[in-house]
């Protein structure tokens, strides 16, 4: 009896995983973003956007050369201060990407990071449903009861 | 067996040898190699060494690194390119003079707000041409003192248009053509001058401003302003603006009094009269080159004069070892069309 509601759980959480969510569809915009760099920082450092969307990052650098790549994206651009530089891209890809500064700005150069979101992170909904999962199915399983069926079994009783 | 054991000995003494010789070896190899040139930010010790000094006609092997952040390698006055020099990475450049005398190496990457302070001399020495005598530069002939203030209230209405004034050309005396007036005299000065005139009587202001503006522009080419564009991105904008109005992104910091609150009282004179003249630490807020009131009241001679001998306790830098003559007038060809519209009717 017990030995089958693994199937079950595995079920819900492969639904929970790979469920497609409803995504709230906006229509493709611009976007510009002035990024200002500085030792060590990019303001703001986390940029969003959605899917489809026109992105224009113009980077800014106030005090010594910065750079500013996306992981993922391919796209790489630097700045002295005096001369920005202006990166256009469209965000044809969702997900959370790591923005990096390209130049040695410094003895901290390598923390210099930011984000850029695409889309919802749908990442964050998945895991926290998964850890959900995890949490109900370690009660039920808690020796004494029998699975899905006790914790029901309780909740009616209880009304 | 005695044999065996001193073949022993004799191997492990060699081994002792070469590890102590081997060093040995490499530092001679280095030095051959040349000098090590490091790269620091200005705040913690610029170049090192600072000054070099060389033969006429012989090699200069140069291993360049950085001990921070991105620096550059360039020659003031030459047309060599600059190199980069990264954190880390030895990069070596080999160069040769032909002339003797003081070169001026600097860095031309923004690496901090005293960036323009990481300067070094090359000394060449040896027989070999001597180069040809630097005519003094024309501020220095005209006799202008550079630290006198300007201002004038005659401004015009809007900015004026070159494109515009070129109806009234024809109007125009010999005398006010050429390149004197352009280089000797203040556009406001030219601007009375063209006012007082009566066959330019009949126009209004505006229209004698754009005739001033057409002048200005026919002793400007296309290629020289491009060039001047180029120089005012690279070494000006950080602190001018990248639109002229003296809002770098430096110019907050360069408002800011002496930290250090280094200050000298001259004897009889007001108290912080000369606000830290020693350490040369106090700057000023850049100037604002769209502003009629003070740049119309310049002339081209006293802008040169101010690019090469630098502010003087300001923060403005020096670039007299820097830039070329032509260099220099392009950067002042620019200057004015923050001021002037130069281009052609849009």
């Amino acid at each position: 009896m017990k030995n089958r509601y693994w199937i079950v759980w595995m079920a819900v959480a492969l639904l929970v995983m790979f469920a497609p969510l409803p995504t709230r569809a906006a229509p493709p915009q611009e976007r510009f973003y002035r990024v200002e760099a500085s030792q060590f920082e990019y303001r703001p450092a986390i940029l969003k956007a959605n899917p489809g969307d026109r992105v224009t990052i113009e980077l800014a650098a106030l005090d010594v050369v910065h750079g500013l790549a996306i992981d993922g994206y391919n796209l790489e651009t630097t700045a002295e201060p005096g001369q920005p530089a202006r990166l256009t891209f469209t965000a044809d890809r969702s997900g959370a990407f790591r923005l990096r500064c390209t130049m040695t700005c410094g003895n901290l150069h390598p923390f210099m990071i930011g984000k850029l979101n695409v889309g919802d992170n749908q990442l964050l909904w998945r895991a926290s449903g998964l850890a959900f999962l995890a949490a109900l199915a370690g009660a039920a399983s808690r020796p004494g009861r029998e699975g899905l069926a006790s914790i029901l079994q309780a909740w009616r009783r209880q009304r | 067996m005695k044999h065996k054991e001193w073949m022993a000995r004799l191997f492990v003494l060699s081994l002792l040898a070469l590890a102590l010789g081997a060093p040995l070896i490499g530092w001679r190899q280095q030095a051959q190699n040349g000098v090590l040139l490091r790269g620091r930010m200005a705040e913690t010790g610029g170049w090192t060494p600072e000054n070099l000094s060389v033969a006429v006609g012989e090699t200069l092997y140069l291993r360049l690194t950085s001990d921070d952040v991105l620096h550059s390698f360039a020659i003031g006055r030459s047309d060599m390119p600059p190199v980069d020099i990264l954190p880390g990475e030895i990069t070596e450049l080999n160069l040769v003079f032909d002339q003797p005398g003081k070169y001026t190496f600097y860095c031309t990457r923004w690496c901090s707000i005293n960036h323009w302070r990481m300067r070094g001399v090359i000394e060449v020495v040896g027989a070999g041409q001597p180069g040809a005598a630097l005519e003094s530069p024309l501020y220095v002939r005209l006799g202008i003192d550079l630290d006198s203030t300007v201002h004038t209230a005659l401004t015009p209405e809007e900015k004026p248009a070159a494109w515009r004034g070129q109806e009234y050309t024809r109007l125009l005396p010999a005398a006010a053509l050429g390149s004197e007036v352009y280089l000797t005299q203040a556009p406001v000065d030219y601007w009375q001058a063209l006012r007082s005139t009566t066959a330019l009587a009949h126009l209004t202001d505006q229209q004698v401003w754009d005739l001033a503006a057409w002048v200005w522009a026919s002793n400007t080419a296309p290629q020289e302003l491009e060039e001047g564009q180029q120089l005012y991105a690279v070494n000006c904008a950080a602190c001018h603006g990248e639109s002229g109005g003296g809002d770098g992104v430096f110019a907050a910091q360069l408002d800011q009094a002496d930290p250090g609150e280094h200050t000298m009282t001259i004897p009889g004179g007001a108290p912080d009269a000369m606000p830290s003249a020693i350490s040369g630490v106090r700057t000023t807020r850049p100037t604002d080159f769209t502003n009629p009131a003070y740049m119309l009241a310049l002339s081209s001679a006293r802008l040169q004069g101010k690019i090469l001998r630098g502010g003087m306790g300001t923060g403005m830098p020096y670039w007299g070892p820097i830039f070329t003559e032509s260099q220099t007038w392009a950067l002042i060809a620019y200057l004015w069309t923050f001021q002037f519209d130069l281009g052609e009717k849009p």
